[in-house]
Formats: structure tokens, C-alpha cells, sequence
């Protein structure tokens, strides 16, 4: 009987204390009063999972190139065909993109490929029954990481850093519902505010002007947030495949979807900083010495 | 507590959440991640009682909720967790324990602690919650539970008596 008692003691020591931290938690967040504990645990526990990674990810890595492996005959032929018809398309590409290049100098423009990233691997995921979407990867504050950095990879836009530490980082990635980012279709230029939705393939995309015709199947890129912070301008996010809502109607809105398969995430990028960007002159209207030919 | 039995519970707490954030979340399970974590605490409840129950639970959700990348209120798996440890220490704080009643009883106990952590995020204004998805979840963390505790009961189990001894007097 005395066990009970003390069981029932403990148990109820233990529930006050799980409910102070919560409202603490609430009242704080990162900067509350538990801020430094989350800290610690991060520090603590980043390691640990890093450790496991190394055991993990090459297991992981080996089980889906044995799964893929009646795949990859396929895969090498479609690539195959697609690199002769991309490489005939290049050389008419060629004179094109001189003159680009040329516009682009001349407008301060930057290249999408030029962002300097510090790569990382994603190690650890946020349970599904927590509701967020967030990953761990293995680079922190001693990589250069720093919180808001936009993180990429090679298909477009994840996320963005939300917290760091020494040797870890979360990643807020684009599918969370609490995850907002400035757009632009790349073909009309049309502005937007890309959410996420909480589920794994689809984002919203709510465009500002009403009346804007969009056509399915454009791409959105992001817009860029001052200082690159925290997204660098210009990274792919998605492709328009639902318009929801007639033309004309107050709130017009899109069903996007995302170029990065989030099941699959394994090597990203964290964005450091943007290209250098030269300080935009004045167009002139008359050809300069440093153009060389680019008028038709 | 003796110290061996701090330590056996602090093992099995933090490879089980390493494990479920590092292995089973990537996974991408149909539903909801399977829960190790609660699994491992059911076991140490039914292996020790409701005290070590208790305790193990609020411990295992204080690491839950600080191993990154969560980004979850501090304190809300620790709650459910310390519940469900002392719920299910008091059930079967007795020596027969047979493995299909536990089984049944951990995977209820993970159906409601989906239920209760949705419920309690609603009520402290998480927008992530996503109404639609809570029965699927449910039904998913009560299946993967039970499976896991088939696997991890019995290991739990043997593990606690082979070095926790004095727990199990004769």
C-alpha cells in the first residue's frame, strides 16, 4: 500500500512539473525561460543523433539502391535519350545565352547557381504525430549555419534553418503548416505568398492580384527576403497545378506543387549567402563597350 | 531505484528516442511514425511498477521534446508519457503478465496518447494540427505499438531481470 501511495505521489510531482514547463514553454518559446534547456538538449542529443546517422545512413542508402536495382536500366536509358535531345537543344541554346549573359550583366541579374551552400545530411525527422515538419541536418553554428539561412537542394527549395547548434540544425521545411515564403511565377512575374498545408506534396500558393492569369504548370521561384534572410531570391520552389477560386475573386489561390520530394530528402544545401550582387546602373539605352553585340 | 535500475531505464529511454528519430521517422511509415519511445516506457512500466513508470515517462517525453528537430511545446509528451507510465504500472503491477494483454494495452495507450497530444495542442493554439489526418494516426500508432511490443516486451523484460534482480524477489 505504501508503494501506491508513493507511486501516486510521484506520479502527481511529475504532472505539475510537465505542466509548469509547458506554460513556461508557451509564455517563451526560444527566448522563455526554457530557452537555454532546449539548447542544452539540442547540443546534447544533436551529437547522439549524428552518431547514429553514421550507422543509419549508409544501411538506409544500401536498402534503396537494392530496392531500385530493376530501375536502373530503365533510368539510364530515359537518361540516356534526354541528354542527346538537351545537348542538340544546347548548341541552338548557345547564341542565346550570350546574349542573356550579356542582359543579365547589364542588369545585375544573378545566377541560381552561384549561391554558396555549406552541404549537410539530413539525420533525424520530427515524428509524424507531432504535426511539424521539421528535419534535423548534420551541420551547425561551427559550419557557418546560422538561424533563417534558406536551405536548398538539388531540385529547389526545403526549407529554412529555425534553430542551431554546435553540430546540428532543424530545418523548417516548405510542406509545414506554419511555413510561409514570398513567390513569383517565373513566367509573368506575378507575386504570391507560398504556405505549406501540414501535408506532404502540396503547398497554397495566395496570389495578390486578383485578376492575374495563371496557367498551370508555371514555375514559382522564390522572391527573396531582404538580406537573403530567409530566403535567397530566385531558388525553384514548385509548379502551379490547381487554380482554386474564379478570376476576379478576392482571395485567388493556387495548389503548388513542390519540386522536392520531402520522403526522400537526403543531401541539402544551406544557403550562406546570395552571389555577389554588382550595384544596379541605369540601363543605358544605347549599346556599352562592355556589351558585346547583344542587340538582335 | 536502485542504480542499476536508473540506469537500464536511461538506456533503453535515450537509444529509443535516438532510434525513433533517427531510423523509424525517416522511414516514412504509412501514418504516424511508430512509437518506440512509448513502447519502451509501457515495457519498464510493466516490468517495474507504477513509480519507475512514472518516472521513466516523464523522462522519456522530456527527451522527446528536447531531441531535435522537434519543435513541440516543452512538456506535453512528458505529461502523456508520465500518465501513460503510471497507468499502465498500475495495471499490471502484479506477476502475471501475459503478452497478448500488454500488447493490447500498449497499443490503446498509444491510440490515446495521439488523441491527447492533438487534443492538448488544439487547446494551447498549435495551428499545425491537422484534424483529418488524427483518425488514420490513431489507427496507425495503435497497430505499429502493438507490433513493437510484441518485439520489445519480452527483451524489456528479460533485460530488467537479468540485471535488475532484487526488482523480481522470489
Amino acid at each position: 500500500m505504501r508503494d501506491i501511495r508513493r507511486a501516486r505521489i510521484v506520479l502527481a510531482v511529475l504532472v505539475l512539473i510537465s505542466v509548469t514547463m509547458i506554460l513556461l514553454d508557451l509564455r517563451g518559446g526560444e527566448s522563455g525561460p526554457l530557452g537555454p534547456l532546449r539548447a542544452v538538449g539540442a547540443t546534447v542529443i544533436g551529437p547522439l543523433e549524428r552518431g547514429a546517422a553514421t550507422v543509419v545512413v549508409p544501411v538506409r542508402s544500401y536498402i534503396d539502391s537494392v530496392a531500385n536495382i530493376g530501375d536502373k536500366d530503365r533510368v539510364i536509358a530515359d537518361l540516356t535519350v534526354e541528354n542527346d535531345a538537351l545537348r542538340a537543344q544546347l548548341d541552338t541554346v548557345a547564341n542565346d545565352r550570350a546574349r542573356v549573359a550579356d542582359l543579365e550583366a547589364l542588369l545585375g541579374l544573378i545566377d541560381a547557381n552561384d549561391y554558396v551552400t555549406v552541404p549537410a545530411q539530413v539525420i533525424a525527422v520530427g515524428p509524424a504525430q507531432g504535426f511539424a515538419w521539421t528535419v534535423t541536418i548534420d551541420s551547425g553554428s561551427r559550419d557557418g549555419v546560422e538561424r533563417d539561412m534558406s536551405v536548398i537542394s538539388g531540385r529547389g527549395l526545403v526549407g529554412r534553418v529555425i534553430s542551431v547548434a554546435p553540430a546540428t540544425a532543424t530545418v523548417l521545411l516548405l510542406v509545414d503548416a506554419t511555413s510561409t515564403v514570398g513567390g513569383r511565377l517565373a513566367g509573368t512575374s506575378q507575386i504570391g505568398i507560398v504556405s505549406g498545408t501540414g501535408r506532404q506534396d502540396v503547398l497554397q500558393m495566395q496570389f495578390l492580384d486578383p485578376l492575374a492569369v495563371i496557367n498551370l504548370g508555371e514555375v514559382i521561384v522564390t522572391f527573396g527576403s531582404e538580406g537573403d534572410r530567409p530566403y535567397a531570391p530566385g531558388i525553384p520552389i514548385g509548379t502551379v497545378k490547381e487554380m482554386r477560386g474564379t478570376e476576379g475573386q478576392l482571395t485567388r489561390s493556387a495548389i503548388v506543387e513542390p519540386y522536392v520530394d520531402i520522403s526522400v530528402l537526403d543531401i541539402v544545401g544551406v544557403v550562406l549567402r546570395a552571389p555577389e550582387r554588382s550595384e544596379r546602373e541605369p540601363v543605358n539605352v544605347t549599346p556599352t563597350p562592355t556589351s558585346t553585340g547583344g542587340a538582335p | 531505484m536502485t542504480v542499476r535500475r536508473v540506469v537500464l531505464c536511461a538506456l533503453l529511454i535515450v537509444i529509443a528516442v535516438i532510434v525513433e528519430v533517427t531510423v523509424l521517422a525517416p522511414l516514412d511509415f504509412p501514418g504516424a511514425t511508430p512509437s518506440l519511445v512509448l513502447v519502451v516506457v509501457a515495457a519498464l512500466a510493466f516490468a517495474f511498477g507504477p513509480t519507475t513508470g512514472a518516472a521513466c515517462g516523464f523522462a522519456a517525453g522530456l527527451l522527446l521534446n528536447l531531441a531535435p528537430p522537434t519543435t513541440a511545446t516543452l512538456g506535453i509528451s512528458s505529461l502523456i508519457l508520465t500518465v501513460i507510465g503510471y497507468a499502465l504500472g498500475r495495471v499490471f503491477d502484479s506477476d502475471t503478465r501475459p503478452l497478448m494483454l500488454t500488447t493490447l494495452l500498449t497499443s490503446g495507450a498509444a491510440a490515446l496518447s495521439i488523441l491527447a497530444g492533438a487534443a492538448l495542442g488544439g487547446l494551447l493554439g498549435n495551428p499545425r494540427i491537422v484534424w483529418g489526418d488524427v483518425p488514420v494516426l490513431i489507427l496507425t500508432a495503435a497497430l505499429y505499438a502493438a507490433i513493437l511490443a510484441l518485439l520489445v516486451i519480452p527483451v524489456v523484460n528479460r533485460l530488467s531481470r537479468a540485471f535488475v534482480p532484487e526488482a523480481y524477489p522470489r
